[in-house]
């Protein structure tokens, strides 16, 4: 059940998908990898939404260079570690909702237990590994993953269901080289709020989602393309196999 | 014929947004792939490797769709190939 104040916070909404779609967005955890340029607004957003639970890992310090981009860290917050200024500021947008926030990197042995219970994962990873980690545990676990990753004014985006559509290994089945990548911070917010976007349909069972479908954003050129991706026979993740 | 061919992200930079490329009648995705490599130039690396093969994670589209590199499919008059690197920064 909604509280009275939380029918007021969220009537805008409301009006949207019902008292029923904001109901199913208290109820709903959503785990949050990273709180870097994509992982800052996809929280902000997800928490002013009324997301009941978000649990939010990052294993860094907020930097100075961060700030041009991580816009829930402010310069008051250098040295401090990321999850801790995020959770901060979190707190002070809803306090109705619940945000747990680690300071941790994610690996083999704790992607099983960070994700534990959610309904969701969301990918605001800064590397390709990490990522692959993620796609493996939402394929073991069935909880759908929604990919977002950017480079200078470049984004893409992508929401796996495991079992039902491509994986994240059949697009992309070799990692890009890893480097100091540039980037301007309207970048990250236009992915981290399509991400965001997508997560609200998917709790709330509202919309089309980027199933199979591949988003590529170019903000130097303002244009936003899907293209249609399919399940890779021989995936070595998934086994490019649909399930019945 | 004519096989157009689009760029995203650091490609476009290198190739251009939007290209019309003439291949034979009959050709594949090889033809229109060394056509690329013949106006990268020097500025290919990005794109292919030392032998001139595509470099493992760049992603290729025919029609809206994800193709192998080494499709043998006859390309049609018309058809749209994308040619892009995944990003992978958060």
């Amino acid at each position: 059940m909604l509280l009275e104040r939380e029918r007021e916070r969220y009537s805008r909404q409301i009006l949207l998908f019902g008292e029923e779609g904001q109901e199913r967005l208290k109820k709903a955890k959503v785990f949050i990898a990273g709180a870097g340029g994509l992982g800052c607004p996809i929280a902000l957003y997800l928490a002013v939404a009324g997301i009941g639970e978000i649990r939010l890992v990052d294993r860094d310090t907020v930097d100075r260079t961060n700030l041009n981009r991580q816009v829930l860290h402010r310069e008051s917050d250098l040295g401090e570690l990321k999850a801790r200024s995020a959770e901060a500021k979190l707190r002070e947008a809803n306090p109705d909702i619940r945000v747990e926030a680690l300071a941790a990197t994610i690996d083999e042995t704790n992607v099983r237990d960070l994700v534990a219970g959610a309904d969701l994962i969301v990918d605001a990873m800064d590397n390709f590994p990490t990522r692959y980690l993620l796609n493996r545990e939402a394929l073991r676990s069935g909880v759908p993953l929604i990919h977002g990753a950017i480079r200078g004014f470049d984004g893409q985006a992508t929401t796996i269901i495991p079992g039902r559509t491509a994986c994240l290994e059949c697009i992309f089945p070799e990692a890009p080289p890893g480097e100091v990548f540039p980037v301007v911070g309207t970048t990250p917010g236009v992915i981290g709020l399509i991400q965001a976007n997508e997560a609200i349909k998917y709790i709330t069972g509202t919309g089309d989602l980027l199933l199979n479908r591949l988003l590529l954003w170019d903000g130097l050129s303002t244009t936003l393309e899907t293209f249609a991706v399919e399940r890779r026979p021989g995936c070595p993740a998934c086994g490019g196999e649909v399930r019945p | 014929m004519k096989v157009r061919v689009k760029a995203f992200a650091r490609f476009r930079e290198i190739l251009g947004s939007d290209l019309s490329i003439e291949v034979p009648d009959g050709a594949t995705m090889a033809a229109v792939l060394a056509a690329l490599r013949d106006r990268a130039g020097g500025e290919g690396d990005a794109i292919f490797d030392e032998t001139g093969a595509l470099r493992a994670h760049v992603i290729l589209m025919r029609n809206g769709r994800r193709v192998n590199r080494n499709n043998l499919d006859t390309l049609a008059e018309g058809d749209e190939v994308a040619i892009f690197p995944p990003v992978a920064g958060g």
